[in-house]
């Protein structure tokens, strides 16, 4: 631990001894302080219970307690799989137990908790709560029953703290704390500390290549476009907009946040550039993490996905960055100019492209001796990315340098010198880059493109096989449009928007069967002396694919050009192909080159540089474990610079103060990448400023202990009705008028309506429904639907099946449309209503709905606290509901027993709303389903009998096997 | 607008105090007819609806529960169409609600004069139009089956149902990926990846 960790914390523990909220810089190791606050912690004090953090918050933790007392016990973890009197030792055994906040927020309720053995929570990621979230729910739960309890509460994410007005007071109050501790990077003992004796860092400029360039400077100018159409919308702060915000995540927050209110009224265009934006952004930032076969291929399926809604993919420099996209992977040369067909393409080409790429082609075309009638062929480009190289190198330097230092010691037998050999640590964001970095330097560079390329193209001519075989077969105008394997549309519409002509198809087509061919065969040599024998029949042959096999010979023949890069065609020595003459594009030349030279350098050099590398390891920004402490690295490569991961080099340094260590930054040189690490430091920093305006400006108010009294404290009800406990004993003391109760289905403590109800004064039940979510009386049953849930179950048909059964069971069934109190109060704007009566459309689906239930009954509420009020209202003259009952009501008798009220969290949930989407399976066979078998993964390898059993009916079973085992079909 | 003469079957009667109320400028879809009718507006044959503006509502207050209350018992659909007229309407909407509720009848809130009219104009429309629109019979299409599963998963989008898709193959390879496989597939991030695999691997019951 650091000294300035140890400041933190004297100043949390002193200063008020009810606890406080610590916002720190990103990277400053939270872990470090929490974990330290569990060992200082014992067991006299009470339980102490830590509020579920991250998995990797939770990781780090546990890893720092082994590290400082590797005999201790590790913390306990109370989750729903836990019985109740077992969780109940655990909140009685004065130990540190780690608990997701539903379930203490449902056994406080149900005063299951010994709420005065509980010494204080800690709560890990303040920045995430608000006001109405089941946290503050939590601690004013517990604050009314044990002053004395602490709260400490983190957070590691300055600027999220400043979201909004007035955050972290607001947070501070809702949570009872008084004292807030603000520790920026730029404290000045944590700058001191940290640049004590600060590491190597060499900064390293990698230039992009001149098609990335193009790229990224095209989706600049997209983003610009479609912000500069935002601006034009009038409702948005322009402020905001700027393109430096336009690269965070961040960006969609204000966005949305300036939107929300209004987001009902806008329109189609403006919702489309908000996501556009954001589809941006994502490729911005894949432009330098992904190769450039990846990329392709994620610009291919956005084309697939998002064709006919985006606005962006039609601007004019959308066309570029998908052109240059392709000139990375691969390009086209024609073998012969005077075909009819490349004219006609030559002139839409012209009018797409007003650049002097064109000419560049057209040379490298005429150039090429063949007399083949065929038009185009493809070449392989595979632009690698820059920095692969560069790491390379880093890593044979250190290499050398170490072979240095040891010699040195060696001669001078200098006695306790250390010898550097640690690990080096290659910090990349995600665990793919991992992978193929890690590929690049076991096998090369080289190869890894290569094998891209052909999945790439694989995965493009797969499907069409598919599709030839299955040509015979009559189709199924039922059928899922799969037997045939082509989506008419998309691939139409890709081909259009692309601008790939037939040909090019075609070509790309013929490469993607060869390599398939070739991956067949592998070893068959006399592949290329077949190809080249057949020659002949290439003559007048249409450009069609249609069977398979022929075709891929056909091709073979044409494509002489592709044939000398592919790699299984290595031995057909380049120079020798006389088709391919010498007058290549200078590009296609150094490409061939570097092929060559890797060809004979594969088998020796490789395996020689190899040997010599330094142990390495690659770790991925986005997993966060403690990979410094653990690892303890070295050197540190960081291949795409982090602020975060900055810091804890730092905070890894500044707590091994006797090791080396050398870190090494990559940045692409004006590159957005270097924009967007610079602005995210100007960032945390302005977002500390302004924590520190607030905080002087802060109000708190206390009571006359000095106590926080928390939010409202006027709306905060009496504590004596607001204990559970006490309305529980029958002798309470003026219980004449008996607190209202609602029975709440344990499902809705994500939302926050639990917990106004509570601040109301309402007692409020958690139980396991399987009908309704609120059950405000005997009569009336409530089924909550925010306006997003609306839409979406009114689609999937939920809705209806829910109404169906409250329908069944209650007499007064409820839907209640809640809106969000910062949102608009109304569906869609008047422009939206439009003029007939379409299906689609939410008036039309409503006006069904009550047509199918005219006993339901709607509630529409502008806000959770209006939702309050009118609970309140509907309850005023009638009965209490009964908790045993409501439990019991629509579940299947087979399965009868409700035993434990964490019913909802012993499911998989998201598995079986997967599996309730598959087609074949109703609402009457998934549960069978569920017993039969394990899991999803499973069920995917069930045999079609099998299936049958569980379904039962051959028919359910057939339909569920051909739709998980249907083809995908083709991007292209 | 139409006189009184014609086939009121398939009209939609307005009762005479709506005389002059703008909405009816609105139903343009369906034709309609002054009529003498208990209701505001009668949509079908146990179908009617009330029209209520909660501005009017804030001056009389009682106005709904006595409409309410003439209805009697000879409509199986009672709507309180109501229009959102006023900038503050937690308080009289709650009332609104209450009223409704509790007197049998179904709120139904709209925010412009055509949008009213066009919830008439609905009802009317599809009188006797199956559930099916809403019973979540969606496209059934291959794409549009996956996309509706793999969605399922938090934060899968459109787009990497797109790249699951092309890359495994099929439905049941995705299911059956490795951490490493998903993680390999680009747009796929961490957290999407242990989504997905725990969708696919945790057991539907975990074992208490």
């Amino acid at each position: 631990m650091l000294q300035f960790h140890e400041q933190i914390i004297t100043d949390l523990l002193e200063e008020d001894s009810n606890g406080g909220l610590v916002i720190i810089s990103s990277g400053l190791s939270l872990a470090s302080l929490i974990s330290s606050l569990l060992l200082l912690h014992s067991p006299s004090q009470g339980t102490l219970l830590l509020l579920s953090p991250s998995p990797t918050l939770k990781s780090h933790i546990l890893h720092l307690l082994h590290q400082s007392d590797p005999s201790s016990p590790t913390p306990a973890e109370i989750t729903a799989d836990l019985p109740a009197p077992s969780r109940h030792s655990l909140y009685c055994s004065g130990e540190a137990v780690f608990i997701t906040p539903r379930i203490l927020i449902v056994d406080l309720l149900m005063s299951r908790v010994p709420t005065s053995n509980v010494a204080g929570i800690i709560i890990p990621h303040a920045h995430s709560l608000t006001e109405t979230s089941t946290e503050a729910f939590i601690v004013r739960v517990l604050k009314s029953v044990n002053k004395n309890a602490y709260v400490r509460a983190f957070s590691d994410k300055p600027h999220s703290m400043i979201s909004g007005f007035a955050k972290a007071e607001r947070i501070m109050k809702s949570l009872f704390i008084k004292k807030l501790h603000l520790w920026p990077r730029f404290q000045v003992f944590v700058s001191q500390e940290l640049e004590k004796d600060p590491s190597v860092v060499v900064d390293i400029r990698v230039p992009l290549t001149k098609h990335m360039a193009g790229i990224q400077k095209a989706i600049i100018e997209v983003m610009d476009a479609c912000l500069k159409e935002m601006r034009k919308t009038n409702k948005v702060d322009v402020e905001d907009l700027t393109l430096e915000n336009g690269l965070f995540k961040s960006f969609d927050e204000i966005v949305r946040r300036q939107l929300d209110p209004i987001w009902h009224t806008l329109g189609k265009k403006t919702k489309q550039l908000v996501s556009d934006l954001k589809t941006l952004r994502k490729l911005l930032d894949y432009l330098v993490r992904y190769d450039a076969v990846s990329f392709l291929k994620y610009l291919d399926t956005l084309r697939v996905s998002e064709s006919f809604r985006s606005v962006w993919i039609f601007a004019e420099s959308s066309y570029k960055i998908f052109e240059l996209a392709k000139k990375r992977a691969y390009r086209f040369v024609r073998s012969n100019g005077a075909n009819v067909n490349s004219n006609s393409k030559r002139t839409t080409k012209k009018r797409r492209k007003p650049d002097g790429e064109e000419n560049h082609f057209e040379s490298a075309a005429v150039g090429s001796s063949s007399t083949n009638s065929s038009s185009i062929v493809l070449e392989e480009v595979l632009e690698e990315a820059p920095k692969w190289k560069v790491l390379f190198e880093i890593l044979l330097e250190t290499n050398e340098e170490r072979k240095k230092a040891s010699l040195s010691v060696e001669e001078h037998l200098l006695v306790g010198t250390e010898l550097d050999d640690g690990i080096v640590l290659v910090a990349c964001k995600d665990e793919r880059s991992c992978m193929q970095l890690e590929d690049c330097i076991t096998k090369s560079s080289q190869k890894v493109m290569r094998e891209e390329w052909e999945k790439y193209l694989l995965s493009k001519v797969e499907l069409r096989e598919a599709q030839a075989r299955n040509k015979k077969k009559p189709k199924d105008p039922k059928g899922f449009g799969i037997l045939d394997g082509v989506v008419p549309v998309t691939s139409a519409q890709s081909a259009e928007v692309s601008g790939i002509s037939k040909q090019e198809h075609e070509a790309l087509l013929a490469a993607a069967s060869e390599i398939r061919k070739m991956a067949k065969n592998e070893n068959t040599e006399d592949n290329a002396e077949d190809i080249a024998v057949t020659e002949g029949n290439a003559k007048g042959r249409k450009l069609r694919t249609r069977k398979g096999r022929q075709n891929n010979k056909n091709n073979h023949n044409r494509t002489g050009t592709s044939k000398k890069n592919d790699y299984a065609s290595e031995h057909v020595s380049i120079e020798n192909d006389q088709t391919n003459g010498a007058d290549h594009g200078t590009a296609d030349r150094i490409c061939q080159r570097v092929l060559q030279e890797n060809d004979q350098m594969n088998d020796d050099t490789q395996s020689k540089v190899n040997k010599a590398l330094p142990p390495l390891h690659f770790y991925a920004l986005e997993s966060d474990q403690p990979v410094l402490d653990i690892m303890q690295p070295s050197v540190i490569i960081v291949y795409h610079p982090d602020m975060t991961f900055v810091r804890q080099i730092e905070v890894y340094k500044a707590s091994n103060p006797s090791k080396k260590l050398k870190v090494y930054f990559l940045f692409y040189e004006e590159s957005t990448e270097v924009q967007k690490f610079e602005a995210s430091i100007r960032r945390e920093n302005g977002a500390f400023e302004s924590l520190i305006r607030q905080k002087s400006l802060m109000m708190i108010p206390v009571d006359q202990d000095g106590r926080c009294v928390g939010l409202n404290p006027s709306l905060e009800p009496q504590p004596s009705s607001l204990q559970n406990s006490i309305t529980r004993k029958a002798g309470g003391r003026k219980d004449v008028d008996k607190q209202m109760q609602i029975i709440v289905d344990m499902r809705e403590f994500m939302s926050s309506l639990p917990n106004v109800l509570h601040q109301k004064g309402m007692r409020i039940i958690p139980v396991t429904l399987e009908v309704g979510d609120y059950i405000l009386s005997p009569l009336i049953c409530v089924e909550r639907k925010s306006i997003q849930d609306l839409f979406s179950s009114f689609t999937s048909g939920r809705l209806y099946h829910q109404v169906e059964t409250m329908v069944r069971y209650y007499r007064i069934p409820v839907l209640l449309i809640e809106f969000s109190q910062d949102k608009s109060f109304s569906f869609q704007s008047s422009s939206d209503i439009g003029d007939d009566v379409t299906p689609t459309n939410i008036i039309s689906k409503l006006s069904l709905l009550v047509l199918h239930f005219p006993r339901l009954r709607i509630i529409w509420s502008r806000s959770l606290h209006a939702t309050a009020e009118i609970f309140f209202s509907l309850k005023a003259n009638q009965d209490e509901p009964d908790e045993t009952k409501a439990m019991r009501i629509g579940v299947p008798s087979e399965d009868g027993f409700v035993e434990n009220d964490v019913r909802a969290e012993n499911y998989n949930t998201s598995a079986v709303e997967f599996l309730r989407r598959l087609p074949g399976v109703t609402d009457s066979n998934y549960r069978a389903i569920m017993d039969g078998c394990n899991s999803l993964a499973e069920l995917a390898l069930l045999p079609v009998d099998r299936l049958a059993e569980l379904m039962g009916g051959q028919k359910a079973a057939r339909t569920l096997r051909d739709f998980l085992d249907a083809k995908y079909p083709t991007l292209l | 607008s139409s006189s009184y003469g014609g086939p009121s079957r398939n009209a939609i009667l307005v009762s005479h105090r709506q005389k002059g109320n703008p909405l009816l400028k609105h139903i343009r879809n369906v034709r309609w007819a002054f009529a003498d009718i208990v209701c505001d507006y009668l949509l079908g044959q146990g179908t009617c609806a009330l029209y209520l503006s909660l501005r009017y509502h804030l001056l009389h207050p009682d106005y709904l529960y006595y409409r309410i209350r003439e209805l009697q018992k000879n409509f199986k659909l009672r709507v309180v169409l109501c229009h959102v007229d006023v900038e503050d309407v937690v308080k009289p909407l709650l009332e609104v609600t209450k009223t409704s509720l509790l007197h049998d009848c179904t709120l139904l809130c709209a925010w412009s004069l055509e949008e009213c009219g066009r919830y008439l104009e609905t009802i009317k429309v599809y009188e006797n139009k199956p559930a099916d629109i809403i019973q979540g019979q969606m496209d059934t299409d291959y794409l549009s089956r996956l996309s509706h599963a793999l969605t399922t998963v938090r934060h899968v989008n459109k787009t990497d149902v797109v790249t699951l898709g092309s890359t495994f193959g099929s439905l049941s390879h995705v299911m059956d990926a490795s951490m490493e496989d998903l993680a390999r597939c680009p747009g796929i991030g961490e957290r999407k990846v242990k989504r997905l695999y725990d969708t696919f691997h945790e057991p539907f019951k975990r074992v208490v």
